[in-house]
């Protein structure tokens, strides 16, 4: 079996690669023309594949012989304009060139940021409501490129009749990448907690990895929608510690009732602000409500449609992302064994 | 009126944003290669049809005015075609790529009685038109020069120099700073008119793509003379200008609010540099402030766009004169290819 993965030299990109070849995968892994993967210490059974996804052409060859493509590759920084013609106008050539290959498996990494939190009650699961439009382009770049990548990989889907495999991960996190955005707001060194004892979705970037190797190969995993959680997730309160203590970072925190924070915000964004669209994500409801919502998360459908459960527990999670960096010989499958990296 | 775009990238929001506010003018439609691309802004912006041929989409809306917001290069053919279609074209700076591209447009516009203006939007900004009305009343004396200087990082990963994917305005003669010569010009033109000559130095400072990062010219014009600069070094970013007349001086930066004069008072002449930095002071202080919230609402730094765009279709509507005309565009991109850099020096 061979699986394209776009944006394989990204965060999550990188560990679904090792994730695959851990699970006998063949990988085609498409980087941009400039990235240097020498550094990503892959096998030379890699194949890769140089490509931008915003401006190459002849996309088409790179699905030769590929059995499933594993669409992560998306624009995540710049201006909104930016985001939306790397992430969706990327996924249109891709998915094009998809079309005029043999290659009809996919799985796409979609977001938690397509969910309506403002309309969401309680627990956020794959039944919660989807943002819809045109409110959808009150919510910045990242979500509405993220929610237009979905909008248009099923519209291809339907009108080739593929399988899809949507996956929509939490917050992930992992080594350099730590801070969340769920964890408030920052003040130079100080952290201002909203709601210290809401839960995360949060889901480490090797168990993620691990589901998206998972749903490539397990024949249940096709036609379904996942949210990737590894479980309840951490306080805010609590994961702020471990980060703190992990990176070493000293300041004050100081904790705001959600409650108090969202009705402050609140009257702020339709007086103050009168409904301006360009104050800061914070500011504004419903990116406020994205961010920091207290809800509670659960991978039922997960668990249960694949059998999935995380293969790092909590705190191996945390040796992963704080602790000392693992020696290159170990490198790169070796996370498998499911053991915290030592030296 | 009934209003298209073509290129529903970055600057077309602008122009959407600003059409949406104009009575008397429905946005009909819009075009762009992504469907997803297009489907989006035709969402966003209430706009009732979308398209990905543009020629589709003038046949069937038969827009009275079509906005050209792609690439530069690809300016022209979408210009012409919407000429014949029957459009007035508002089309995003540069133009063209090419003088010879832009006099076959003009020409073409006369022959079938319809407008082209080039969107100088700087010169719309609030300050330089507080200028030119201190100047037209007399109070500001004659220009003798204007010196215009932006210095914005273009070198960084995700603009015009990425690595992965070239900005398509590197195509142009003089790469990225190309893109930039119509606003120096455009301002130039404003203050002194039509150039006479030009002397310019194009450099390269830093490693990149880019053909070159700075750039000066030194224009003398009809009316007084011009330096023009462009320095993808120089930081902060911020878009200068400065205008000196015979009897004030003005200093405004375009990326903000702030503009100040400075003249004569009725203050004995020692005291006269102390009471000219107070007021200052207080002019910069207050522009500190309405910098900081037209940054929550509003077209920000594009607001010569939106008050350009709303001149514009006033005067088409009224078949009056139009803020820009088909004069100032020749003389603008005169300047402009007097100031590309030679043959040899590509």
């Amino acid at each position: 079996m061979k699986a394209l993965v776009t944006g394989a030299n990204g965060f999550l990109g990188r560990h679904v690669v090792d994730a695959l070849l851990a699970r006998g995968v063949e990988v085609r892994a498409m980087v941009r023309p400039a990235t240097r993967v020498e550094a990503l210490g892959w096998p030379a059974s890699v194949d890769v594949v140089r490509a931008d996804l915003r401006t190459s052409r002849d996309l088409v060859d790179a699905f030769e012989n590929v059995d499933v493509l594993i669409h992560l590759a998306a624009v995540v920084s710049g201006g909104e304009d930016a985001q939306f013609a790397g992430t969706v106008g990327g996924t249109e050539r891709l998915l094009d060139a998809m079309a005029g290959s043999n290659c009809r498996r996919l799985v796409l990494c979609s977001s938690f940021s397509v969910y309506d939190y403002t309309a969401a009650r309680g627990v956020l699961d794959e039944t919660s409501p989807l943002q819809q439009t045109p409110d959808v382009y009150t919510r910045g770049g990242y979500t509405v490129a993220k929610w237009w990548q979905e909008r248009v990989t099923r519209r291809y889907v339907e009108q080739h009749g593929w399988d899809l495999t949507v996956l929509r991960p939490g917050f992930i996190w992992g080594r350099d990448h730590g801070y969340l955005a769920a964890l408030g707001q920052q003040i130079g060194r100080h952290h201002v907690v909203i709601g210290p004892l809401t839960r995360i979705p949060m889901t480490h970037v090797e168990n993620c990895a691990d589901v998206f190797a998972l749903a490539a190969v397990d024949q249940r995993a096709r036609g379904q929608t996942l949210n990737i959680v590894d479980g309840p997730g951490r306080q805010v309160w609590s994961y702020l510690s471990d980060y703190m203590r992990g990176t070493g970072e000293r300041g004050w925190r100081l904790p705001v009732p959600h409650w108090l924070a969202s009705a402050v915000i609140r009257l702020a964004f339709v007086t103050l602000f009168r409904r301006a669209t360009k104050v800061p994500a914070i500011l504004t409801p419903k990116k406020f409500d994205a961010m920091l919502k207290p809800l509670r998360f659960d991978n039922r459908r997960l668990r249960e449609t694949l059998g999935w459960t995380p293969p790092l527990s909590y705190q191996q999670c945390l040796t992963r992302t704080y602790g000392p960096v693992p020696v290159p010989t170990e490198a790169p499958a070796s996370w498998s064994s499911g053991t915290a990296a030592s030296i | 009126m009934k209003a298209a775009l073509i290129g529903a990238g970055q600057i077309a929001r602008q122009h959407l944003a600003c059409l949406n506010t104009l009575p008397g003018v429905q946005l009909a439609a819009i075009c762009d290669l992504s469907p997803a691309t297009a489907e989006a802004a035709a969402e966003r912006y209430a706009i009732p049809s979308w398209f990905t041929d543009y020629r589709a989409m003038l046949e069937t809306v038969r827009p009275d005015v079509v906005h050209v917001t792609t690439p530069p290069t690809s300016h022209f053919r979408l210009a012409m075609d919407a000429l014949e279609a029957g459009a007035h074209v508002i089309v995003e700076k540069p133009a063209t790529s090419t003088f010879e591209e832009l006099q076959t447009l003009i020409l073409r516009a006369k022959q079938t009685g319809r407008h082209v203006v080039e969107d100088y939007n700087y010169v719309f900004n609030r300050a330089p038109q507080e200028i030119l009305r201190r100047i037209e009343s007399g109070e500001f004396g004659a220009v003798t020069h204007v010196d215009v200087l932006i210095c914005l990082d273009i070198l960084g990963p995700g603009g015009f120099a990425d690595p992965n994917s070239p900005h398509p305005a590197l195509k142009l003669a003089g790469g990225a700073i190309a893109d930039f010569l119509p606003h120096l010009a455009s301002l130039s033109h404003a203050f002194v008119g039509p150039h006479r000559s030009a002397q310019t130095v194009w450099s390269k400072r830093k490693p990149s793509p880019l053909p070159f990062d700075e750039f000066r010219s030194v224009v003398e014009a009809e009316r007084g003379t011009a330096t023009l600069s462009f320095s993808a070094s120089a930081q902060p970013d911020a878009f200068w200008l400065r205008v000196y007349g015979e009897r004030m001086q003005a200093t405004a930066n375009l990326f903000e609010t702030r503009l100040t004069f400075d003249g004569p008072r009725n203050v004995p002449k020692p005291l006269r540099p102390f009471f000219s930095g107070l007021e200052e002071g207080s002019d910069i202080r207050r522009a500190a402030l309405s910098t900081l919230l037209r940054k929550f609402k509003g077209p920000g730094a594009y607001e010569g766009l939106w008050e350009c765009l709303a001149r514009t279709y006033q005067a088409l509507t009224a078949r009056a004169v139009l803020p820009i005309t088909v004069e100032d565009v020749l003389a603008v991109n005169r300047m402009v290819e007097a100031m590309k850099p030679t043959e040899q020096k590509i």
